[in-house]
């Protein structure tokens, strides 16, 4: 119910419907996804949608909500299956709270036709179906964890797979009958069950007993989700014998794994499948393990099997879940329009804000707001963080004006801790995921400023555009959608982990466009997420200051040939790698040039010839900047270097980290500048720009002239005009 | 045993799977088994609660005794929990008596309480149909009592004028 319940959040998003995730108990771990249902505070007009599977306190805490109230119903286990335990009881009382609910709820919900109709018998009226949602992109070849995907293989064939948990109503000995029938067809065939099961629990020991006499059984238990697409996409056959499924969601995924599907046609099973597969009405094994057989052998018979299947998952898209629910929920009433006004009117959406902030993408949105200002209403949403890495609230919330520009700031309700946050993204980079997984991470990621959305969405019709700074961070992710008429999405994205989530997809999809800044950017950008949303190059304008060398020698007390650095003191930034090749330098060579270091992070660089400045004002940055031997830039994860840019701009060449795409493409379209990618490339380069600073330097000039603000706000105006244009269509 | 598929013909597979069962000597799945998508009875949400309360209104009493073991470390566990049951069955007693009282007064209370409730949904339902009723016969008295205005075309449109006689000529 969990997944159920984000899966709809997300839908609800993608109607312009702002919501938070609240339940009985929250794991450790997931509480900026989800909030304690103690904290649930409603008013008046707010809808509650409660998903019912078992007998729960919230019941009663959802009877006596001052809102309006619906009821999400995933089915409960008939008790007759526990007869004699005390679940039976728990199982009882749920229904019995599916009665007392009736005539209490203004919307019923049930997550398949099977069951609405149970809703209906228990008194709801007017009773929708939306049904769960299933992504076929989680299931495919490339999510399998290869690993365990290799050893089910080696272990025989055919192999049959089924998933749930090993209780009594998923009937896991139905399907030790099956596979010892199978047996006798085929001698290696293996079954895999994949769920979690009790191992000290007598029944579970006793079906295992009998699974080893049988030989060729697999108890995988709770797996992963690359291992879940391992399971089902190295077998040959997926088999449900359940007595008892509200919508059957195993089978689903086995439709989106090319797995054909054999399923006992217990109450929503025949639904569920909706004629695709195989459906069978009478668990007689020895037929079922001929039926199996043909299956797996006859590969015309699979072929169109799978083929069917795959058109099914069309009903479970996202597209389809919005659709349904926006069927079952009331609809809201129209929102006036607004006069339009001789200036559009923009909102920028970036996590952080000020001119003292460090940062590029965050100094990329103030420039691109202040040099709009005279063409544009320009409010900024924001939060009140100075600090990206806790999110802290350390500026006073609510609004103020920064020159020409309305900043309205919000409190983040979650604060991050790095260190856990590190972890997460260790355990969860590099590896498949599930929705829940992935949002999670987003949800850690934060900011977390439900008030920041909430805001923007019941102010839409104030603006004729939201630009959206940054795809990396939760605003993006939940706001493009929230407003996707009028979203512009600055991506500021580049090749780094998290951008293979399928939930990043949110991000770029339904907004009307995307404003890159580099053709590496925008490429990278189209062959991850096709369905993008269309783009165009944008960039930004570089406006330099008059630099004097010898201020800023006198200013800082540096001497003699510098390398400069200027942005966030990060090792996610390159800068680690940065102050180590240079140390080699220094070790190696006498003459080797002062590291000069401007900027604040995690980071306290210390070592042989390096300068640490912190943070600097744009005068001195440009002092800095024409009197350099060479700027460095060791970011591989940039999605458009600013420093690179204003290096240019003040006529000194830049040494850059080529592993990264966009700082490659920089240097190449430019040729202002020297690439490294290893300790030996860095000292090569430090060679070659001491050897033709002038030549390159004269490049680097050359190139910055292309980057004149009058184009990227001419650009902007248009994205904006065009955007206001689908607002009022 | 039935097959149902939309991408199979289904009748044709099982002739197959008839086919080599016969030829292996075993029996063919029967005709006449189907799929029962009947949904499960809806459960009275008072009457549950009544009953459930009721039957663990004796908060002295313990729930059956169960353990997921089985063998002999099962039995053990079992004769355990039936030891600690019994030696302290007296301090349980003794320690929950006002429980039991006050589980009493609870189960009363609640029991009038959605007697009163179920009523009164039967009374405010029976209220609702005679209004209905009086509403549907009020219409059709009023109906009834207001003069029919027969209209028809003739009576609609205005006298006509009659045609003046030709005058007669003067002498």
């Amino acid at each position: 119910m969990g997944a159920a319940a984000i899966g709809f959040q997300r839908a609800l998003r993608h109607l312009g419907v702002t919501g938070e995730v609240f339940a009985g108990e929250v794991a450790a771990g997931f509480e900026s996804l989800v909030h304690p249902a103690s904290r649930l505070r409603v008013e008046r007009d707010d809808l509650v949608l409660y998903h019912h599977g078992i007998a729960s306190s919230l019941v009663a805490k959802l009877l006596h909500l001052p809102c309006r109230k619906g009821l999400v119903f995933h089915n409960i286990t008939p008790a007759r299956f526990y007869a004699g335990t005390r679940l039976e009881g728990a199982l009882r009382s749920g229904r019995a709270q599916v009665q007392a609910l009736a005539g209490q709820v203004e919307v019923a919900i049930g997550v398949s036709r099977y069951n609405a109709r149970e809703l209906e018998a228990a008194g709801h009226r007017d009773v929708k179906v939306v049904p769960l949602l299933v992504e076929p992109e989680r299931f495919t070849e490339g999510q399998a964890d290869p690993v365990l995907r290799a050893r089910l293989v080696k272990l025989g064939a055919p192999r049959v797979v089924s998933v749930s948990r090993v209780v009594p109503h998923k009937r896991v000995e139905d399907l030790l009958s099956l596979h010892q029938e199978l047996r006798r067809l085929a001698p290696r065939a293996q079954l895999l069950v994949v769920g979690g099961y009790d191992a000290g629990h007598a029944s579970f020991k006793a079906l295992a007993r009998r699974a080893k006499d049988l030989g060729g059984v697999t108890f995988l238990g709770r797996v992963s989700h690359g291992e879940l697409v391992a399971a089902y996409r190295s077998a040959d056959l997926f088999v449900s014998m359940s007595e008892h499924e509200g919508l059957g969601v195993p089978l689903l995924e086995a439709f989106a794994s090319d797995l054909p599907v054999l399923a006992f046609g217990a109450a929503a099973v025949a639904e569920t499948m909706d004629g695709r597969g195989l459906v069978f009405d009478e668990k007689h094994f020895a037929a079922l393990a001929e039926v199996a057989s043909q299956v797996v052998s006859d590969g015309g018979l699979r072929a169109r099997l799978v083929e069917g299947q795959r058109e099914r998952l069309g009903d479970f898209s996202l597209a389809a879940v919005a659709a349904a629910l926006e069927n079952a929920l009331p609809r809201a009433p129209a929102r006036p329009t607004r006069r339009r006004s001789a200036k559009p009117r923009v909102a920028f959406v970036v996590q952080r804000f000020g001119d003292f902030i460090v940062g590029g993408a965050e100094a990329h949105a103030r420039q691109v707001a202040l040099k709009l200002a005279p063409h544009a209403n320009v409010e900024i949403f924001t939060t009140c963080a100075t600090d990206h890495l806790s999110w802290k609230n350390e500026l006073p919330d609510g609004s103020s004006r920064d020159g020409p520009l309305t900043v309205h700031r919000f409190k983040a309700t979650r604060f991050r801790n790095i260190r856990g946050f590190n972890r997460l993204s260790s355990a969860t980079f590099h590896r498949p995921q599930d929705l829940v997984s992935e949002a999670r991470w987003v949800a850690d990621q934060g900011p977390v400023v439900p008030a920041l959305l909430e805001r923007l969405v019941a102010e839409r019709e104030r603006f004729d555009a939201v630009a959206f700074f940054t795809a990396l961070y939760q605003p993006t992710v939940y706001g493009v959608p929230l407003l996707a008429d009028r979203a512009l999405v600055v991506p500021t994205a580049h090749d780094e982990p998290p951008m293979v989530f399928h939930l990043y997809a949110d991000a770029f999809a339904p907004a009307q466009a995307l404003l890159c800044n580099t053709p590496e950017e925008e490429s990278f950008i189209r062959s991850r997420f096709p369905s993008a949303a269309p783009s165009r190059i944008v960039g930004v304008g570089v406006e330099p200051l008059e630099g004097d060398v010898e201020r800023f020698r006198e200013t800082t007390g540096v001497t003699g040939p510098y390398l400069l650095y200027v942005g966030r003191l990060e090792a996610g930034k390159g800068v680690a790698e940065l102050l180590d090749f240079h140390q080699r330098l220094v070790k190696h060579f006498h003459d080797a040039p002062v590291l000069v270091l401007a900027g604040t992070g995690e980071l306290k660089p210390r070592g042989h010839r390096v300068v640490a400045l912190g943070r600097i004002d744009e005068q001195l940055k440009w002092d800095a900047l024409v009197g350099a031997l060479a700027v460095v830039v060791p970011s591989r994860y940039e999605s458009l270097s600013l420093l690179t840019l204003e290096a240019f701009a003040a006529g000194t060449p830049v040494i850059g980290n080529t592993r990264g795409d966009v700082v490659r493409g920089q240097l190449e379209r430019s040729g202002g500048g020297v690439g490294y990618d290893d300790e030996y490339s860095f000292v090569a380069a430090v060679r070659e720009v001491g050897e033709k600073r002038g030549e390159l330097s004269r490049r680097a000039k050359r190139f910055s002239g292309r980057h004149q603000w009058k184009s990227v706000i001419d650009a902007w105006l248009d994205a904006i005009e065009k955007a206001g244009r689908e607002v009022r269509r | 045993m039935r097959l149902f598929g939309k991408d199979v013909t289904a009748k044709k597979l099982l002739d197959v799977v008839k086919e080599r069962l016969s030829s292996r000597g075993l029996l063919p799945p029967s005709e006449d088994a189907g799929l029962d998508p009947g949904v499960e009875a809806p459960v009275d949400a008072f009457a549950f609660a009544v009953e459930a309360m009721a039957e663990n209104v004796d908060a002295t009493k313990g729930l059956p005794i169960e353990t997921h073991r089985d063998g002999l470390s099962g039995q053990a566990v079992v004769l355990a929990k039936q030891a600690f049951r019994k030696v302290g069955q007296l301090f349980i007693n003794e320690a929950l008596a006002r429980q039991v009282v006050f589980n009493g007064h609870v189960l009363d209370g609640y029991s009038q309480l959605s007697a009163e409730v179920v009523r009164l949904r039967g009374r405010i339902a029976e209220l609702e149909r005679a209004l209905e009723a009086a509403e549907h016969a009020r219409a059709t008295l009023v109906n009834a009592k207001q003069p029919v205005l027969t209209v028809s075309q003739e009576a609609e449109a205005p006298p006509k004028r009659r045609a003046k006689a030709p005058r007669k000529p003067r002498l």
